[in-house]
């Protein structure tokens, strides 16, 4: 079969509908009858709740409902456990609302449903809440310690889990190595920040005894199996629609939110449709956040620059609950020793709850973090060691001949990690050769000369990409031709109505903009798991292929008997179906799938069915990993902090590439969101637990004038691990970023001898570094 | 969040502590007190309506004067709760004769939280300073009044 729209830079089908403003987002549905919710949140991070005191509400003009624990029954019990780990020996979730005492500002107390949003909104002001206010724990350090106070009182310390995962003999390695440097490196909060915040609209129809639900989620058929189970009915009879959702990132994977409860809930209370749209200040306080991470760290070598043995010990800010189980730190830790040789490796972690926001993966789940760490000891060895800095890297990458690697850690998905391919020096030397590495030397003694302060970085990493369990698609053939393909992999903006289209149309021998791509609703396909970890193009592209290419083995079948050929005679191609050699016995491909829908007479066994039509699942067993290298210059104000970044190169691998262009902004997105994260974004938090940033005045989001024009170059490597060839690619472009912001920094500033530990950074912080150096003069 | 300051006030000590202790003076002269009700021997319920950015709201709560060692010192502890959050605040009063008049020592520590501290955080030192600012200035008129 000739490839033709795979690998092709084909506009996206989505697109039309997006750019005029006809998308349909939660926000967009306007159903008869329908109501509005609000939800009061507590202003506390820790409080008991001692009386909650509803009545004021309930008599305000246009208030239907006032829903607190009390009205809830079994579905006030803890929300599910969404994944287990032996290790995770609290597994703590949330209630939908808090019934005697909330753990973090934001945590949901009450539910209002009124005629309008002003009127629900007006009526929390009337919600008499007596709290007693509890000592929070809040400082990630601080919260770990035994006498700190505890999150969940049952528990003797705020530690849910210690994990450790070794490879060889760290501690003898590190014990007889020629050289060892420690580093305590620090990463703060930080919130995805999608355009479209959550949103539920559910109606509840006593008629037939069925639940609608439209949801701004990554996953809308677990959603659909875990209301199903809640509220006690069939999984028939619970619809789950993802609409255009405005950006995922992570957060919105997470199940269930309470508001997911809440909404059904009342839905089915008042027997009328209920809307709730989450705003961006309840967004900063009620949605998943994450990064926060403290890792000491030691990086051990022999006397030739060689890793001999990696050690970090590490704590991770669960934030109240821990819903999602240890998936962060497991990423962290896994992703760490990144494209390097490390035969001896220590990571151990302890995940500490604290009086803040839940935490759950965004973008790059843990990954920047491993990322950081590595390439962070890999500075500071280089600088100790007086070596290049793209040498000790090259030195120690894994060597193409060197695949299937094995790294010898458990990764995310309970599996052994297995690099399947890849080839690490030459995307760092592609990246080495893009930036003008060779001549920088040169190039930033005269921008000292000029009084200007420009550094250098770059950076390698590692993503497993591609897990499992499964994900499916059905692909169909209507009597007109077009090609409907349905999957459970639901779409935030990555592309997938034209991938998807791009991987069946090849199979089909049709145009991709034959081909409608159904996501997100769990009536057009009920199978699947979400949108997450980079997943969607191998799985459920691999699945998409899998059932294309059966459908066109059916149609062959199909158009053998009404042609007089063999199967294997047959072509697909332009959207007609002929025989090879005689084009002129041909039908269209619409007229197969009618011939294939007999209305009399027998058909044949062979058929195994009607239709063109075909289901097929991919379940691979392990990850598939992506790699690359990240390259910048950048220039500081040392005076006011500020940052320019001059020049970005990407240099990245993820196999097979199915479209580039699409491709190239899943990197430009990531690397914007990477910035954010190493420079402007921070969640702060007061020492009782307040969150500082609660809107984008303070919670400071790169702008297109802070994010360069990005140089991206493709290395391609197929995966041997699927059909395709293709490797995951949503979260590349963070994963690097801090590691190679931080090293460039530091080099611009190299003057000054400032050394960098912490992400975020801030101009302010940049500024407060400088004066700390100033007053400590170095070499 | 910790504040603090020094006023000069022109009275005699005695003078001062009278006034600060003079619920229609407290009344009269803290910004945005709505309602200020004895509900017990120093202890008073409080409607405040502040507005800290674009937060504006009311707080209900409690006032109370404890520690008392007439003249010179008292502490005071705030209690508040409303739509845009909640404000808990301790703080103490030392009076020092200074030539003709008083200095007034105070100190403060203030927690808020819910709506005003994730929106109104950056403003909230000027913002209560400027209040403790307009409270000292509206005491120095009336005990320069009474004199």
């Amino acid at each position: 079969m000739t490839t033709r729209y795979i690998g092709a830079r084909i506009p996206r089908n989505e697109d039309p509908s997006l750019l005029r403003g006809q998308g349909c987002f939660v926000d967009d549905l306007q159903l008869p009858g329908m109501v509005h919710a609000a939800v009061l949140r507590s202003p506390h991070a820790h409080a008991r709740i001692d009386r909650i005191d509803v009545r004021r509400a309930r008599a305000s003009p246009g208030i239907l409902d006032v829903i607190t624990h009390a009205d809830l029954d079994d579905l006030g019990a803890p929300l599910p456990k969404l994944i287990p780990h032996v290790s995770l020996t609290h597994h703590k979730t949330q209630q939908a609302l808090a019934s005697a005492v909330v753990r973090h500002v934001g945590e949901p107390v009450a539910f209002v449903v009124a005629d309008t949003r002003y009127a629900a909104e007006d009526a929390l002001d009337l919600i008499d809440v007596t709290y007693a206010p509890l000592p929070a724990a809040v400082d990630l350090e601080t919260a770990a310690r035994a006498d700190a106070p505890r999150v969940h009182d049952d528990m003797d310390s705020n530690v849910c889990a210690h994990y450790t995962q070794r490879v060889g003999d760290a501690e003898r390695a590190r014990a007889q190595a020629r050289h060892r440097f420690a580093e305590r490196l620090v990463m703060d909060r930080g919130a995805a920040a999608p355009m479209e915040t959550r949103g539920v609209v559910a109606a509840w129809a006593p008629r037939t005894g069925s639940l609608e639900i439209w949801d701004s989620t990554q996953a809308p058929i677990p959603i659909r199996n875990g209301l199903a189970a809640m509220f006690h009915l069939p999984q028939q009879s619970v619809r789950v629609t993802a609409p255009d959702v405005g950006g995922g990132f992570g957060p919105k994977v997470m199940m269930y939110y309470p508001e997911e409860i809440l909404v059904p809930f009342a839905s089915r209370r008042l027997g009328r449709p209920v809307k709730w749209i989450e705003d961006r200040r309840e967004h900063f306080v009620a949605t998943n956040q994450e990064r926060e991470q403290i890792h000491d760290a030691e990086i051990a070598l022999d006397e030739h620059g060689h890793i001999v043995a990696i050690r970090t010990v590490f704590l991770y800010d669960a934030g109240a609950y821990c819903p999602y189980g240890l998936i962060v730190p497991i990423v962290a830790g896994t992703t760490l020793p990144g494209p390097y040789r490390i035969p001896n490796y220590h990571c151990e972690f302890k995940a500490v709850f604290t009086n803040k926001t839940i935490v759950s993966p965004y973008r790059g789940a843990g990954r920047p973090h491993g990322v950081f760490v590595m390439e962070r000891l890999l500075d500071r060895a280089a600088r100790e060691l007086a070596m290049d800095r793209a040498e000790i890297r090259r030195r120690n990458l894994i060597q193409p001949d060197q695949f299937p690697y094995e790294v010898g850690l458990i990764y995310q998905d309970n599996a052994p990690m297995r690099y399947d391919s890849g080839n690490y020096p030459q995307c760092l030397r592609r990246a080495v050769d893009s930036i003008g590495y060779a001549g920088w030397t040169a190039q930033q003694a005269a921008h000292r000369a000029a009084g200007r302060y420009v550094g250098l970085g770059v950076a390698c990493y590692v993503e497993g990409t591609g897990i499992g369990p499964y994900e499916g698609c059905r692909v169909t053939v209507e009597p007109s031709g077009h090609v409907f393909v349905a999957t459970g992999v639901g779409t935030q903006g990555q592309g997938h109505m034209t991938v998807f289209a791009q991987i069946a149309a090849d199979a089909l021998g049709v145009r991709p903009s034959d081909v409608t791509v159904r996501t997100g609703d769990t009536a057009a396909f009920g199978w699947g798991t979400g949108t997450f970890a980079s997943r969607a193009a191998v799985v459920a592209g691999t699945a998409v292929s899998l059932a294309a290419r059966a459908v066109g083995e059916k149609t062959r079948l199909v158009a053998a008997t009404l042609l007089e050929a063999r199967p294997d005679e047959i072509e697909l191609e332009a959207g007609t179906v002929f025989v090879r050699g005689v084009p002129a016995r041909a039908l269209s491909l619409g007229e197969v799938a009618a011939a294939a829908n007999p209305l009399r007479f027998a058909m044949p066994p062979e058929w195994e069915g009607p239709g063109l039509e075909a289901t097929r699942y991919f379940a691979p067993p392990s990850a598939t990993f992506s790699n690359g290298v990240h390259a910048c210059i950048v220039e500081v104000d040392p005076d006011t902090g500020a940052l320019e970044i001059l020049r970005y190169v990407v240099v990245h691998d993820c196999g097979r590439v199915l479209n580039p262009m699409i491709l190239e902004g899943q990197i430009h997105g990531g690397v914007a969101q990477g910035l954010g994260g190493a420079f402007w974004e921070k969640l702060a938090y007061d020492p009782q637990g307040q969150p500082l940033a609660t809107t984008f005045m303070d919670y400071l989001l790169p702008t297109a004038v802070e994010v360069p024009s990005l140089e991206v170059e493709h290395e391609e490597t197929p995966s041997p691990s699927n059909p395709l060839g293709v490797k995951g690619a949503g979260e590349a472009g963070v994963i690097p970023v801090p590691a190679v912001v931080a090293q460039a920094i530091e080099d611009a500033l190299r003057p000054f001898g400032i050394h960098i530990t912490e992400m975020p950074l801030s101009p302010d912080r940049v500024r407060q570094l400088v004066a700390e150096a100033r007053r400590q003069p170095c070499d | 969040m910790r504040l603090e300051g020094t006023n000069l006030l022109p009275a005699s000590v005695e003078t001062v502590w009278k006034t600060i202790n003079d619920p229609e003076a407290l009344r009269r002269c803290t910004p945005g007190l709505k309602e200020l009700k004895e509900i017990g021997p120093d202890t008073y319920q409080a409607t405040l309506t502040i507005g800290i950015a674009a937060v504006k709201g009311t707080y209900a709560g409690t006032l109370a004067i404890t520690d008392k060692r007439a003249p010179t010192h008292y502490k005071i502890s705030l209690d508040g709760s409303g739509g845009a959050g909640f404000m808990k605040g301790e703080g103490t009063v030392d009076l020092e004769p200074q030539g003709d008049g008083t200095t007034l020592k105070w100190v403060g520590d203030l927690q808020i939280g819910g709506l005003i501290a994730g929106v109104g955080q950056r403003m909230l030192g000027g913002v209560g300073k400027m209040l403790i600012g307009q409270f000292f200035k509206c005491l120095e008129q009336h005990l320069g009044g009474g004199t």
